[in-house]
């Protein structure tokens, strides 16, 4: 079976490395090559490939958030030059990476350990995601991805199968569960205030009380939302 | 409070003083006025230390303006007031005290003339002006120091900033990364593959021999700079452009090093980077007036922007590390349009 291989990396050369590293490993194709975090993105989504080879400090999107953003888990290699943050995540979580300059030794070794992970899953990538909270999401609009930074996200509303980020006085739809995006958000700065809707602290005006003894938050932009009485409790926690 | 209250030994040093003074003064009124005899101890004691402790009070009010050039005529009379104050009611408290002369069955505890109770008066004014006068200088003493220590801990600061700069310089991602190109570049290209380890070696060399410098030319700045562009150069292609202008004489003007290096990184980290087809670095020396202005500018891509939050105090940092360097004012000024990121730096023209 021939696996498909994606290589990101902001450098030429750097890729060019790894495409003469794969020479060795006949059942690899190298289908595509990105730039940056968000042609990363788009190529995982439009081509799904087998074996992603992901460098970490790329411009737009960072290697921890093309997987973030996109669900992949199977086949990445990491790999980097020098980010401490990133590697101290990786050795917490045992996440195979490259440390650049990496020699075809070296090389082969991810790549078998790549191949035997593929077969089994790697529950350690998705430990080490989970345990980052998200800072900004990836929309489709027609064709075109873009990056949504949650920072400037007022508040986020379930429709169905679907979330709605309103940002920008516009409402960007993803296809995603409510209470899965939840878990996935830094919970002191975003709060499920209702079942239907996770309100960003950094855009609270105040939290009213309603004429039948609810409660609601009031937002800078001027828009009042319902609060539950467990979405109460959970801001009187956070505040 | 005043801070001899706080300080039990000295404060009591300071009232034994004064009870001495009591005592000879009760000694010299005895030889003046034999006829009070022993009287004049039970007058002068107390009111000798009421006197230091009224003196003290004057701290306050020196503390609360302090002198000052500008505003000598109010500050002045504000301490001639305080002294006036004080005296009249120290002399009002001494009548009093001493018409308590008439329980033993004497016309006061001591037999003081109009005459002599106006002396009385004036010496205590006199007791108050000098005791504002000590505190002033006190005071003065003490912020002196504390300019001294503020002067030492900016210096400090300083040696801080450029030890951390320098630690920058030895950027290991940098460093690493550009070490993985050389690895790639083998295969491809090795003649690239050796001008790139030489410039790698050139730049940390430099940037080790400059950073223990404390003025170096700009001259020598501008190769450590074209090294560095000359490894990224080889990384990015043909997303980075250049273009350079300093004449002979601005490379000769003397500065601090690893000035522009770090505004370079930037340019390139923040800018040429975070855009699909890169772009031009402007990089300028001009001379104005006794001045020199440097300018680095950039391309920024509209949204990466705000991504560069760190840039801010990265210019601050260099801004007061200048700052301590010259006596001279010097400036750090950001150009922030829609598509160019522009900093200046304003230095003294030393040759």
């Amino acid at each position: 079976m021939t696996l498909r291989a994606l290589i990101a990396d902001d450098e030429p050369l750097a890729r060019a490395l790894v495409r003469e590293f794969l020479a060795n490993h006949a059942d690899v194709l190298p289908v595509a090559e990105a730039e940056n975090g968000l042609e990363a993105a788009r190529c995982i989504q439009d081509l799904a490939p087998d074996l992603v080879f992901l460098d970490v400090q790329m411009p737009k999107l960072t290697g921890l958030e093309v997987l973030q953003l996109t669900g992949l888990r199977r086949g990445v290699i990491f790999t980097t030059a020098y980010d401490q943050h990133a590697l101290a995540a990786f050795d917490l979580h045992a996440v195979d990476y490259l440390l650049k300059p990496f020699n075809q030794e070296r090389f082969d070794a991810a790549m078998q350990r790549a191949r035997q992970l593929l077969r089994e899953g790697a529950p350690a990538v998705d430990r080490m995601l989970s345990a980052q909270a998200l800072t900004r999401v990836l929309i489709r609009e027609g064709s075109e991805l873009r990056v949504l930074p949650l920072d400037e996200v007022e508040y986020i509303e379930a429709q169905g199968d679907y979330v709605a980020f309103r940002h920008a006085g516009r409402d960007h739809l993803k296809a995603q569960r409510i209470s899965e995006l939840e878990s996935q958000l830094d919970p002191r700065q975003f709060v499920r205030v209702h079942r239907s809707f996770i309100v960003n602290l950094r855009q609270l005006q105040a939290v009213e009380r309603t004429e039948s003894n609810g409660h609601a938050v009031r937002l800078r932009s001027g828009k009042r939302l319902p609060v539950s009485r467990r979405g109460h409790e959970l801001l009187l926690g956070v505040l | 409070m005043h801070p001899l209250l706080k300080k039990p030994r000295a404060l009591a040093t300071y009232l034994l003083v004064w009870l001495l003074t009591g005592g000879a003064l009760a000694a010299a009124w005895a030889q003046l006025a034999p006829t009070d005899g022993i009287w004049g101890l039970g007058f002068w004691l107390p009111l000798a230390l009421l006197t230091g402790l009224a003196a003290l009070s004057l701290y306050t009010v020196c503390r609360s303006t302090p002198l000052r050039p500008a505003r000598w005529m109010s500050t002045l009379s504000r301490r001639a007031a305080a002294a006036l104050l004080l005296a009249l009611l120290v002399t009002a408290v001494a009548a009093l005290w001493n018409a308590t002369g008439t329980l033993w069955g004497r016309a006061g505890l001591v037999t003081l003339t109009p005459v002599a109770w106006l002396a009385f008066f004036g010496a205590q004014t006199l007791v108050f002006a000098l005791s504002a006068l000590i505190h002033d200088a006190l005071l003065a003493q003490q912020a002196m120091q504390a300019a001294m220590a503020t002067e030492a801990q900016a210096r400090l600061l300083a040696r801080e900033m450029e030890i951390k700069a320098l630690r920058r310089q030895l950027d290991p991602h940098f460093l690493f990364n550009s070490l993985n190109s050389i690895s790639s570049l083998i295969q491809i290209d090795q003649a690239a593959a050796r001008a790139m380890t030489i410039d790698l070696a050139q730049f940390f060399r430099l940037s080790l021999g400059l950073g223990e410098r404390q003025r170096i030319r700009l001259e020598e700045e501008l190769e450590l700079v074209q090294h560095y562009l000359a490894i990224e150069q080889r990384r990015l292609g043909d997303k980075l452009r250049l273009s350079i202008d300093a004449d002979a004489a601005c490379r000769h003007v003397w500065l601090p090093p690893l000035v522009l290096q770090p505004l370079v990184e930037n340019a390139i980290k923040h800018g040429i980077r975070q855009l699909d087809f890169g772009g031009l670095i402007e990089l300028s020396a001009v001379r104005a007036g006794d001045r020199l202005t440097l300018r680095v500018s950039n391309p920024v891509h509209a949204l990466a922007r705000r991504d560069a939050s760190g840039l801010g105090q990265g210019l601050r940092h260099l801004h007061q590390r200048l700052q301590a360097q010259y006596d001279e004012p010097t400036a750090v000024d950001v150009e922030d349009t829609a598509d160019r990121y522009t900093v200046r730096v304003s230095l003294p023209w030393h040759t």
